[in-house]
């Protein structure tokens, strides 16, 4: 049984429907984005609607993450960063709960298509641009400056800080698709030897693959965590442009 | 890479933006706002709480105080009041001590005058018998005949008696 390790990132059109020209076929990639937002619309909903002050496991659960994306958001932007939270938090829990059922067996990785990364990482950073520059106006291009930069220098810098501004939506999307897509391969590398392997050796590559199953655990949270923090330090550096504001005051 | 197959691109890009934009919705209108309200309610309530605890505490300190003072106030106007008693005691004893010696004194004062009264009037008595008995004696001296050394002897001897009489 040859089976190639990428086999289970292939897609197939499953209900096929054009909207306007445009192909919106449903896949299984989509069937997992539904579910990813009915369970986080699910268990959010019935933790929000709680309200206790003494929480159960699953309000408990939910704040735990609220906070814990609040306090991201707080070290990075500041108070005036929580106006973002509900994107933020949300990014997190989609990207979050999409590495996690990814890692079910027979199920559908959504963050190991690059598309899906790219589609994130562009409306963060395009999110950051509008926002600089609806904050700062013309002023935002100094982000291109790093403070204390001498005159003459100029000519370098700006080039240098163009290209590291243009490779923040790239490495956002690359760094989650490609976490994802290396874990899944490792797995299904492990899995195919202890298929061909036969009960005799094959146990130990199975053992590898559990292994790297509680591993990839957590590698979906990390991975989930450095994509909001990621999206927090540039929204916050289109916020605060370099800390000037922060430090005017 | 089956990732790169861009037949899906435009169907997976459609349905996300759409999931997310659902799932952002949502959670905006229905779920965040409850957690983030819950946390900032009990973080108040918890604050609260330690305010109250400390509240309470320094109120319970203060009532220590003040019953520590009233205790002291007690314990100050007992003391008084033993010691108003011990006065008045004191005093009644020193006034009783005071009136029985007036008391005794009068009763001793009225015996003295009693006696003195007696005395006087004893005196008086033997006077009046001293002069009876000088009478009588003068009497009988004039009865017999004497001479002058006589006379003056007898006189004598009566005047001694009397006096003796007298005194005592």
């Amino acid at each position: 049984m040859e089976e190639s390790p990428l086999h289970s990132f292939e897609l197939h059109d499953w209900i096929p429907i054009s909207l306007g020209g445009l192909d919106v076929s449903i896949n299984k990639a989509v069937m997992i984005m539904w579910i990813v937002v009915s369970l986080v619309t699910v268990l959010m909903v019935i933790a929000g609607s709680a309200r206790k002050l003494v929480p159960g496991k699953l309000q408990n659960m939910a704040e735990i993450m609220v906070d814990f994306i609040r306090g991201i958001i707080m070290d990075t932007m500041g108070k005036e960063g929580m106006r973002f939270f509900p994107l933020i938090a949300t990014l997190f829990l989609f990207i979050l709960f999409s590495n996690l059922i990814g890692l079910i067996p027979g199920s559908y990785t959504v963050t190991s298509q690059i598309i899906v990364t790219a589609v994130f990482s562009c409306l963060v950073y395009g999110l950051s641009l509008v926002m600089g520059f609806f904050l700062h106006g013309v002023k935002f291009f100094g982000i291109l400056v790093p403070p204390g930069t001498p005159g003459w220098l100029l000519p370098l810098m700006v080039p240098i800080e163009l290209i590291s501004q243009l490779a923040r939506p790239i490495s956002l999307a690359v760094r989650l698709f490609a976490n994802m897509t290396a874990g899944h391969v490792i797995l299904g590398v492990l899995f195919g030897l202890s298929i061909s392997g036969g009960l005799l050796i094959g146990w130990l590559p199975f053992a590898f693959t559990i292994a790297m199953n509680g591993l990839e655990v957590g590698i979906a949270f990390i991975q989930a965590y450095i994509f909001t923090v990621l999206t927090c330090v540039y929204l916050g550096d289109a916020f605060h442009l370099h800390g000037h504001d922060e430090h005017a005051h | 890479m089956p990732q790169f197959e861009s037949h899906f691109f435009s169907s997976l890009i459609f349905w996300e933006i759409l999931s997310f934009a659902i799932l952002l919705f949502v959670l905006y209108k229905y779920a965040f706002p409850g957690i983030l309200g819950m946390l900032e309610e009990r973080e108040k309530k918890i604050k609260d709480s330690l305010d109250q605890a400390e509240r309470h505490r320094s109120e319970a300190e203060r009532k220590l105080k003040e019953y520590e003072a009233k205790l002291n106030t007690a314990a100050k106007e007992a003391e008084g009041i033993l010691a108003a008693a011990k006065e008045r005691a004191q005093r009644l004893m020193e006034e009783n001590e005071q009136r029985m010696t007036t008391e005794a004194e009068r009763i001793k004062g009225d015996a003295t005058r009693e006696i003195d009264q007696e005395r006087r009037k004893a005196i008086q008595d033997i006077r009046a018998q001293t002069t009876e008995l000088a009478l009588m004696v003068a009497e009988k001296v004039v009865l017999r005949s004497l001479n002058e050394a006589d006379h003056r002897k007898f006189a004598d001897e009566a005047l001694e008696a009397l006096s003796k009489s007298y005194q005592r």
